[in-house]
């Protein structure tokens, strides 16, 4: 183990808000997400999420907002009246730097009415919307409310509604679903002229209905195909890969996710919200969970009850950690910030560097060190390594 | 293995435990582990004696036992040999029961289903030791001292050792099922030494009872006058006090010479971690005191007899053991070879001239080697060994180097159920993470330079042009079967290279003797056996000799490296389909990898098959965000442990499965 010889600085703050409610709960979500039943108390869950702000602000004390994420669940289920009460009230608390990304999480199906241009009003400038896929079929199997057409027109409304930046989230490798099928679905995203396109492949969760009752999916081999011919497609339309599942065209990265990957930090407010705080007095950084039922959540916001865990990393949660987010970029990272950020030194003769380096799962040029290509197809042998 | 090792096993739990709760009220202050209600101290390690005597409430009759007035004429030694399931352990419950040990209500409802209970759990414990006092129908008190025999055909050896106490034994057979190939073998063992053998019909009660041909398979199968064969059924109580009486009438008192210099044999021993080494023995010849010095005959070493006595099922020490009795001895010996089984022990003052004729050493037939997956486990493996063997003579074990599995043991075994058995209690109550290769059985080797090896590991075999000769263990194999499966049952013995010996059809059973080769009966054949005849076939061996073959070795090479560890030796005409299966079947236990794999099978330098593991495409987590970090972090931490149960051979990560895939091929 490495000794802590550099000094914790504090890194980019950002702020995750969690909207616990959708239409229907995804067969394949782990996320904290609750099936709404009747009207939202929407106001009261943003006043909740105000105090909760306000119990956190101690340990930001003077730093400012790098990013704004609000997501879910489905935020777009809330009025952009709420929105905008909401941003108002953070910006009076803590200082939003004005090139601040603000995004917000909305689902094809709850926008048809929404007024784009009073959320993009509220302060929001970016939005990320769940398409998942554009094959009608595909979307009942996997549970979601919308039709491939509400897909597109939503995102031709948010552009409409003043929105120019726009990330569609994709899922490939679906039930039964074929390598043409994928590829439509990424021309069909490219066609809309997005910035940016978020392209995973879908994993069964522990603890939801998939994993309970597990779909047949696509055999590895074919998942593989699918991913290195939509990755050809998407780069070739100029959305270059920056993480695993990211893309984008230059200078369009979501800089709220890179915050996590670089091991930034950021407050999380809202039910279930995780945020991690470094704190450059006591040198710990912390991470932090919320009581995760919207009820208890509403009935506890703004007092140390909300919060279920306030842990203190140890030197090998922080190795560990680093590594877990910084090796998803295929920028990698530098030394000096994993020295900044951990406050640990990095011994490159010390396992599991060698092995990487021998395994060809690292590349390195002067002080940065990054993922081969080898690497991001094993990226969780990487990490595994810095387990202990 | 088999579902049926482990009734087996679960055998003697159900006759210790009947045990226990005969001493429930007195037996509460018995140290663990001293008179085997410790589960650590499993079957193979002894045979199961019984001395029931009963001991609750009856603490007096435990003194009069102790205080009675000593005359051979009234002590009767015997044993039950049984087939699993024919219900000896029942019938011994009801030998207790007529003796007054417990209530009809007490052993139905607390000996009887505490015993199932352990039956489902499946504990094997070394059995303790009861005697009974019965009052026969002449008005005379007897003692009767019952010694349990196990049934497995590894532990065959353990039953001539019990027998050997004994002046006679019950043969109980199942008066539905008939006779099994088990019995046999060991009803012949109690024959042969001279043994009075009491034919017994239990589950007389059942609808399918056939009594008369069973009686007529028990003469026709085994050769003992069956026509009075006492029919019983233990379920209901029927028949047991004549058996009772039958035993004292039939089998004779002991006829040792009671004034004769002392001559006691050890009948087992067993190291108790509160007095050392403890010696179950069978008087002979004169008597034994306690504080008297003795001496082993085989080592000469003398030692005082610090406690004797006898078991009750509690351990209930006496001054003295006289001629015919069996109970136990401790001596201050501190380990279990100062008191080797089937020794003699005599008085140091005034010796005996000639020790009894012991046991033979018993030989292990099976071998492999046991390695720690993770290598700093080495020294806590030798200990564990160390203290299994304490109570185990028959594990052997030496220590291993392997390329691919580093440091370990290569272990000598009885059978495949004593493997089994070692490695569970290695793993279970040692907490050692084990890979154990392919079992091999020990081959005979003359080089050209006239030297005879024993081989017992694969990867030391010579080169093939320094070896003369090349053979292995033949078995003959008795096989009882129902006359259905004969067609099945040849088709296999013919499949294992076997060769017909003897065909008997005997009633509805028929009786098959085949010359077969160990090293296929390590294989499968039990599994085999069972499937083909549905359960109805027994079988039992004996080890006849070496014989001369063509064997090689079938190397086993991953991305081109060989691992000494998978090697096996075949039959030579049997090598390419053996590698090809074997080299298959890896392909199936061995995850895929970041890169391809390539597995071959070769003998020499001839490569007989191949097959390869494409890489994984792809180990990737698809989505991690800000949120809950930790359950990435136990996702990959399982994912490594997984890789952590494995051995790693060279690059690639090989399950623990994959060293014992040998044994499963060609199981189609």
């Amino acid at each position: 183990m490495s000794d802590p010889s550099t000094p914790l600085t504090p890194p980019p703050l950002s702020l995750y808000l969690h909207f616990p409610w959708c239409v229907r709960k995804c067969p394949y979500c782990d996320f904290n997400s609750h099936q709404r039943s009747g009207d939202l108390p929407q106001t009261e869950y943003v006043d909740a999420l105000i105090t909760d702000l306000e119990l956190d602000l101690p340990h930001v004390w003077g730093r400012s907002i790098y990013s704004i994420f609000m997501g879910g669940g489905t935020p777009s289920l809330f009025s952009p009246e709420q929105m905008d009460r909401l941003l108002s009230a953070v910006r009076a608390r803590i200082p939003i730097r004005p090139d601040a990304e603000i995004t917000m999480e909305a689902n094809p199906g709850t926008l048809e009415y929404a007024p784009m241009d009073e959320y993009r009003a509220a302060g929001i400038n970016r939005l990320s919307i769940g398409v998942q896929t554009f094959d009608d079929a595909l979307l009942s199997r996997i549970g979601r409310i919308h039709s491939s057409a509400e897909a597109a027109s939503a995102v031709s409304r948010a552009q409409r509604g003043g929105f120019d930046r726009i990330n569609i989230d994709l899922m490939y490798a679906l039930p039964g679903q074929s390598l043409g099928q994928a590829l439509y679905d990424v021309r069909m995203a490219l066609d809309l002229g997005v910035e940016h396109l978020s392209h995973y492949q879908l994993t069964i969760e522990p603890n939801t209905l998939f994993h309970a009752k597990p779909p047949v999916l696509p055999g590895d081999d074919d998942a593989w195909t699918i991913q290195e011919q939509c990755q050809a497609k998407i780069q070739a339309a100029g959305l270059v890969q920056y993480e695993v599942s990211a893309y984008a065209r230059p200078g369009q990265a979501c800089q709220h996710n890179l915050n996590y990957w670089r091991f930034g930090d950021y407050l999380g407010i809202g039910a279930g919200a995780h945020g991690k705080i470094t704190s450059g007095s006591s040198q710990q950084v912390i991470r932090t969970t919320r009581q995760k039922h919207p009820t208890a959540y509403l009935a506890s916001a703004g007092t140390e009850k909300a919060v279920i865990e306030r842990r203190a990393l140890t030197q090998s949660d922080l190795r560990f950690e680093y590594m877990l987010n910084a090796m998803r970029m295929n920028e990698g990272f530098e030394i000096d910030h994993h020295q900044q950020a951990t406050g640990l030194m990095l011994d490159q003769d010390q396992a599991p560097w060698p092995s990487l380096r021998a395994d060809g799962l690292i590349e390195q040029q002067g002080l940065q060190i990054k993922p081969s290509a080898r690497g991001r197809q094993y990226l969780n042998e990487i990490t595994e390594r810095f387990l202990d | 293995m088999t579902q049926s090792h482990w009734i087996e096993r679960s055998l003697f739990a159900v006759n210790s435990s009947t045990a226990e709760r005969i001493g429930c009220g007195i037996i509460t202050d018995c140290p663990k582990g001293n008179l085997g209600v410790d589960a650590s101290t499993l079957p193979p390690v002894s045979t199961v004696v019984f001395f029931v005597v009963i001991c609750l409430p009856f603490l007096e009759l435990t003194n009069n036992l102790n205080s009675m007035s000593h005359d051979q004429s009234y002590i009767r030694n015997f044993s039950i040999i049984a087939h699993v399931d024919h219900g000896k352990s029942t019938i011994a419950d009801r030998f207790i029961q007529v003796c007054g040990g417990l209530s009809e209500r007490e052993m139905d409802k607390q000996v009887l289903d505490s015993m199932d209970i352990e039956r489902e759990r499946g504990i094997t414990i070394k059995a303790q030791s009861v005697s009974l006092n019965y009052k026969a129908s002449d008005g005379k008190a007897y003692q009767l001292n019952f010694i349990d025999t196990p049934g497995h055909v590894d532990f065959s050896y353990e039953v001539s050792r019990s027998l050997v106490a004994c002046e006679g034994a019950l043969l109980v057979v199942d008066a539905a099922q008939g006779v099994e190939a088990q019995s046999v073998a060991n009803c012949y063992t109690a024959v042969e030494q001279g043994l009075e053998v009491l034919p017994v019909l239990n589950k007389i009660d059942l609808p399918s009872a056939d009594p008369e041909r069973v009686k007529e398979e028990i003469e026709n199968v085994i050769g003992i006058e069956a026509a009075d064969a006492l029919e019983v059924s233990a379920k209901t109580g029927q028949g047991i006090a004549e058996v009772l009486d039958a035993l004292v009438k039939s089998i004779p008192a002991p006829s040792g010479d009671p004034d004769a210099p002392l001559r006691a044999l050890i009948v087992d021993s067993w190291f108790d971690n509160y007095l050392g080494v403890v010696s179950l023995i069978r008087v002979v010849d004169g008597s034994l005191s306690k504080g008297e010095k003795i001496t082993m005959m085989s080592t000469g070493m003398s030692h005082q007899a610090d406690r004797l006595g006898i078991f009750t099922p509690k351990r209930v020490d006496r001054t003295v053991l006289r001629a015919g009795e069996v109970g136990f001895v401790t001596a201050s010996v501190k380990d279990i070879h100062g008191a080797p089984v089937g020794d003699t022990i005599t008085a140091t003052k005034s010796p005996a001239e000639e020790a009894l004729p012991g046991f033979k050493e018993v030989q292990p037939r099976v071998f492999a080697g046991m390695f720690p997956t993770e290598a700093e486990d080495y020294p806590s493996l030798r200990e564990a060994l160390e203290k299994l063997q304490l109570n185990d003579s028959a594990l052997k074990f030496e220590p291993e180097v392997s390329d691919a599995l580093g440091f370990g043991f290569r272990c000598g075994f009885l059978g495949m159920l004593h493997m089994e058995i070692i490695q569970e209690r290695l793993e279970r109550e040692h907490d050692i993470d084990l890979v154990t290769t392919a079992p091999t059985v020990i081959y005979q080797i003359e080089t050209i330079d006239g030297e005879t090896i024993l081989l017992d590991n694969p990867a030391k075999m010579p080169e093939t042009n320094k070896i003369k000769a090349f053979r292995e263990p033949l078995i003959l194999a008795n096989l009882l079967l129902p006359q259905d499966y004969v067609g099945p049952v040849i088709g296999l013995c013919e499949e294992k290279r076997g060769v017909q010996k003897d065909m008997q059809y005997l009633g509805n059973q028929v009786s098959i003797q085949y010359e077969l080769p160990l090293s296929e009966v390590v294989l499968d054949f039990f599994d085999r056996l069972k499937s083909v005849s549905r359960g109805y076939a027994s079988f039992d061996y004996e080890f006849l000799r070496f014989e001369e073959g063509k064997f090689s070795r079938l190397d086993i090479l991953i991305n081109t490296e060989k691992v000494d560890a998978l090697s096996s030796i075949v039959h030579s005409d049997f090598a390419r389909p053996r590698g090809r299966d074997l080299v298959e079947r890896l392909k199936e236990l061995i995850p895929r990898q970041m890169f391809d794999i390539a597995i071959q099978a070769a003998t020499g330098s001839q490569i007989l098959a191949r097959s390869s593991i494409k890489a994984l495409r792809k180990n990737v987590t698809a989505k991690c965000y800000g949120g809950d970090v930790s359950r990435k972090r136990k996702l990959l931490e399982k994912q490594k442990a997984g890789k952590k149960r494995m051995k790693q051979v060279g690059r690639v990560h090989v399950p623990q499965e994959a060293f014992l895939a040998v044994l499963k091929v060609d199981k189609s």
